[in-house]
């Protein structure tokens, strides 16, 4: 007990002094209804998004703005780190590694572009993220390599180089970089849940929902796009499947994805029954769009929806827990990226309506 | 000393007078309007409300539109000094016009955001250039390596001297770096490093000015340094290019400035003409509104209201104790506080706990006094003070027209510094040294064990009772203003019963009475039983009546409330709960203010400690510039974290101790719709 208050009391504190300042619907309502992309990112001039103003009303680029954000996402998690120590240090290391991996992601995308689908990819490499996280990533290295082998060498100084070596032949059979997405994403939940281990058995215990639910919506959101959209086999889908899920098991998917036609419908009633009105019509606004679009934009918002259910019965609960600070990095994930969207439909210049339905 | 004096206005105007009678309300911005419907339900069949012909909410949208251009050139419409609002001006809206004049300037800023854009393009491949470069050794590495890398083109090779500035002019247009290395004859040989995918482009420029390859020789292999300090030139002339669009920007919406602030004040009248008139509501063909003002304005407000419609209306003032009559539950007035300007400060202090009730004390003065003493007695040196003075005082002068918040808490930095400065003259500390004689008593000396043995103030034993004596004077202050409060509000029985109630008064006093005795009689005797009693044991025995008689009281309004076999058994748990409240409650309060004293000793001890390590540097001579830096240090430090200790500290003694004792903070702020408010 004493222990827990010792360790939180300031982190969590700080957290949720700056959970309350996470951008108001009406602040966003304002962005939407922008009538340019300028006048949208101005609006973010006295938030804490305001480097996306400075860096635009630099460069013109709204991409450098999304560079920026990730940098300051990044080094919320590293200013954390130097607040905690032991297992919980650890486990914030571990869950700081999702931005190295995000990076190294997009590093390997453009040598995919560059080495395998021969496009050219000139400048893109300047929105990779070039500071250290944990690793050095060497990035250049990465882009330039000529072949698999290449980037398994530039990446040897780090842990991932195992996980992209393992799925690199399929990615040559595939002739798709997805199957090493999935690996990074199977690394990164499985030193998760290592780290989880090494808590206390309050914190395991919230840790283990919480990751576990993302995990579920993780698969859930796979399993909907390779069912409906790629057909993928059921040996398939399930070997890409993230183990360790909270309501959803191998099991369940195994008979859901082979019997049920609409597997999304059948997992939220079944495992996620709170949340099934939202998949008819009166229970959510209706998204626009091509039918299978709107379908993917429904699988997200519900999915986010039960992601914000847990986060608001963690934020209810006891305080000295390492709930706040994962219901933080949550919240402020989930801030990021309805900001970013707005800002990517103003550039493309979507009308209104169409930017809510997918937020 | 209470809170401003308020009217309700209940008005009735024709149709056709609403118009000037709007702009006559906006222009005294006094009314904080209160939906009519609210004021009686009877009301709410027999008129209807008014449709603004413009939603407020849409002008304020464009209104900020407006602000967010202004912004990109540093002004900000309607803050002090930019202007005010005249309602003379006031002109229909043309929403269409504006948005198209809006439309034509953002066109412009996006016009100009895209060239930056393209630009960071051109910077971004310069960029992947000098990526690729820094990872060869040198520059014969990155020609062999070219097809490996292959957004990449390095080569080198010869065009005539006489085409040479044609042949760079030529290639301007494509991201690329040329290095001269060599003169021979009429020819000059050159190290080119283009994009790849330019190729099909460059090699028609190639061939246009009759490019030969050649073999780089071995000394301008290692020239990677020059092409990366070309990089750097034109990455340099690119960025300054982007900034050029930068101001470019500014200087369009500097050009504009006029027009925009012009358009924002039209905007921003309407938005609150139009927020006026929401308030309204009508019948057939008259417009009713209500709201409060502070008394001294209803003169003015009465007048102009008859003289504008010629007398065509109804206007009816009731004072708030007419509006409660017959109310079912207490109708909320709005209150004012009304404080002199160098009060702000403490009364921002106050609006951050709540605000006070209608009709009782405004605490504004009295937490000024108390704030600003108990921040001297912990933090009592006449240099920090005096740093403390000036830091505040320029750095608000700095901000005045900024956020309020900040400035006001600038100026309480002003007054704090102000209040060191004096009790630390009265303590003689100056930095921590005593350069003059102490008017009052040595602190320093009295901490460090060398001040004089005489006086009121002799040792830690005395300081801490000045803090307690100083605690039983601001509890009292709090439970006489109660005592004010309950009378202007007529609550006679809590005026006499609540443990902040005279009763209560009795018992503290006592208590204070019987605690002086016990130590002034070395904590060996207590005052005889007989007088025991009447001071302590008579009030507690009154006390017992309380919950019998709020019963009673309760029943009359509420019948139903029945008297059970537990009843009485409620009655002496609710007198026993209360007893052991007053008793350890008002002890612990004042116990409380014994942190004041905490809060003084440690900023000594600070100060002697960082003392202590100058000597210990300095190696017991005197003064070097170790010693000096340790005490500047020192200094800043204690400042700093005793500043910050001390403001808070008796920030919480001035809510918990004494707010405790008084205040009723379930009031609600007056705010008229005024042409000088920012929201």
């Amino acid at each position: 007990m004493a222990g827990a208050l010792r360790k939180y009391a300031f982190i969590n504190a700080k957290l949720r002094a700056r959970i309350s300042k996470i951008i108001p619907d009406e602040l966003l309502g304002q962005m939407i209804r922008s009538h340019s992309l300028p006048e949208a990112i101005q609006l973010l001039r006295d938030t804490s998004f305001s480097v996306i103003e400075s860096v635009y009303n630099k460069t013109g680029d709204l991409k450098m703005g999304e560079l920026e954000l990730f940098k300051k996402e990044v080094n919320l998690y590293l200013e954390l780190e130097r607040f905690v120590q032991g297992s919980l240090l650890s486990f914030i290391r571990a869950l700081a590694s999702r931005y190295e991996l995000d990076n190294l992601k997009n590093a390997l995308r453009l040598w995919f572009d560059r080495t395998v689908r021969g496009r050219s990819i000139e400048g893109s490499a300047g929105y990779l993220y070039r500071e250290k996280i944990h690793y050095d990533l060497h990035l250049d290295h990465i882009i330039n390599a000529g072949d698999m082998e290449g980037v398994i060498a530039a990446l040897k100084a780090t842990p991932y180089a195992e996980t992209v070596e393992q799925s690199a032949l399929r990615v040559k059979e595939k002739g798709s970089i997805f199957p090493v997405d999935i690996a990074l994403d199977h690394y990164f939940y499985r030193q998760i849940l290592k780290e989880t281990e090494k808590l206390s058995s309050r914190d395991h215990d919230l840790t283990r929902r919480l990751i576990g639910v993302e995990i579920d919506l993780q698969n859930i959101n796979w399993l909907v796009r390779f069912k409906s959209f790629y057909n993928l086999p059921l040996e398939e889908a399930v070997r890409y499947m993230l183990p360790q899920g909270f309501n959803i098991d191998r099991d369940t998917v195994a008979s859901a994805y082979a019997s049920q036609p609409d597997i999304l419908s059948w997992l939220i009633q079944e495992k996620y029954s709170a949340f099934a009105a939202m998949l008819t019509s009166e229970g959510t606004r209706a998204p626009s769009g091509s039918e299978s679009y709107s379908r993917l934009i429904l699988v997200e918002r519900i999915l986010e929806q039960i992601m914000m259910a847990e986060v608001r019965h963690v934020l209810a609960g006891y305080p000295f827990t390492i709930g706040i600070i994962l219901a933080y990095f949550i919240l402020k994930r989930n801030e990021s990226k309805k900001i970013m969207t707005i800002l990517n439909a103003r550039y493309y210049d979507l009308p209104e309506d169409r930017i809510k339905s997918v937020l | 000393m209470f809170t401003a004096r308020m009217k309700q206005l209940i008005a009735v105007v024709l149709d056709h007078d609403a118009d000037r009678v709007t702009k006559e309300l906006l222009r005294q911005s006094v009314l904080h309007f209160v939906n009519i419907k609210e004021i009686t339900s009877s009301w709410k069949s027999k008129v209807d409300s008014v449709t603004p012909k413009i939603s407020e909410a849409l002008i304020g949208e464009i209104r900020k539109r407006i602000e967010s251009f202004l912004d990109l050139a540093g002004y900000k419409p309607g803050s002090e000094g930019n202007g005010t609002l005249d309602v003379e001006k006031l002109k229909a809206l043309d929403l269409d016009e504006t948005n198209k004049a809006l439309d034509n300037i953002a066109a412009g800023l996006q016009g100009r955001r895209d060239r930056q854009r393209t630009i960071q393009q051109e910077i971004l491949r310069f960029e992947d250039i000098k990526r690729q470069l820094d990872l060869f050794g040198d520059l014969r590495s990155g020609i062999q390596a070219r097809s490996q890398y292959s957004f990449l083109s390095i080569q080198t090779g010869s065009v005539r001297s006489a085409h040479l500035e044609a042949f760079s002019s030529a290639l301007k247009a494509l991201p690329s770096v040329r290095l001269n290395f060599r003169e021979e004859e009429d020819r000059t040989a050159l190290l080119l490093i283009t994009m790849k995918r330019d190729e099909a482009r460059v090699n028609k420029i190639l061939d246009k000015y009759g490019w030969v390859d050649v073999e780089l020789s071995k000394e301008m292999s290692g020239a990677r340094d020059e092409v990366i300090n070309d990089l750097e030139t034109k990455l340099a002339g690119l960025r300054s290019e982007q900034e050029g669009l930068n101001d470019q920007i500014r200087n369009l919406i500097e050009e504009k400035r006029a027009g925009l602030d012009t358009m924002w004040a039209n905007l921003r009248m309407n938005e609150l003409y139009y927020k006026i008139q929401s308030y309204f509501s009508k019948t057939a063909r008259t417009m009713l509104f209500t709201g409060w003002l502070p008394a001294e304005k209803q003169g003015t407000l009465d007048e102009s209201i008859k003289g504008i419609t010629g007398g065509r209306c109804y206007l009816e003032w009731n004072d708030p104790k007419d509006v409660q009559k017959n109310k079912e539950s207490p109708v909320p007035v709005p209150v004012q506080l009304k404080n002199p300007r160098f009060l702000r400060p403490f009364q921002m202090l106050v609006q951050n706990y709540s605000i006070p009730e209608y009709g009782t004390v405004d605490p504004t003065p009295f937490v000024a006094v108390a704030y600003l003493i108990m921040f001297g007695l912990m933090f009592g040196d006449a240099g920090h003070g005096a740093l403390l003075f000036i830091t505040g005082l320029i750095s608000s002068i700095a901000y005045k027209g900024r956020n309020e918040g900040i400035h006001n808490l600038l100026k309480l930095i002003a007054w704090c510094g102000l209040s060191a400065i004096i009790t630390g003259i009265l303590f003689g500390a100056y930095f921590g040294m005593q350069l003059f004689k102490p008017l009052w008593f040595d602190y320093h000396g009295i901490i460090s064990g060398q001040a004089a043995k005489s006086g009121f103030v002799k040792d830690v034993y005395g300081i801490l009772v000045i803090t307690i004596y100083f605690g039983i004077s601001v509890i009292g202050l709090g439970l006489v203003l109660n005592w004010i409060n309950l009378v202007a509000r007529r609550r006679w029985f809590g005026l006499i019963m609540d443990k902040g109630g005279l009763i209560g008064g009795w018992i503290y006093g006592a208590g204070v009475y019987v605690a002086y005795y016990f130590v002034s009689h070395d904590y060996k005797a207590m005052p005889a039983a007989d007088l025991l009693f009447w001071l302590l044991g008579l009030p507690a025995i009154i006390l017992i009546f309380k919950p019998p008689l709020e019963f009673t009281i309760r029943r009359r309004k509420n019948p139903a409330e029945k008297f059970t076999i537990l009843t009485p058994i409620d009655f002496f748990m609710e007198w026993i709960v209360e007893m052991l409240e007053i008793f350890s409650g008002y002890l612990a309060n004042t116990l409380s203010f014994m942190r004041v004293a905490g809060l003084g000793i440690a900023h000594v001890s600070l100060m002697i400690a960082f003392f202590e390590i100058a000597r210990m540097v300095s190696g017991g001579a005197s003064y070097n510039i170790w010693s000096i830096l340790v005490l500047v240090l020192g200094n800043i430090l204690v400042i700093a974290l005793e500043g910050l200790s001390a403001g808070v500290q008796s920030l919480r003694l001035n809510y918990y101790e004494f707010f405790s004792k008084y205040f009723s903070g379930s009031g609600i702020a007056y705010k008229p719709v005024s042409l000088r408010s920012l929201d």
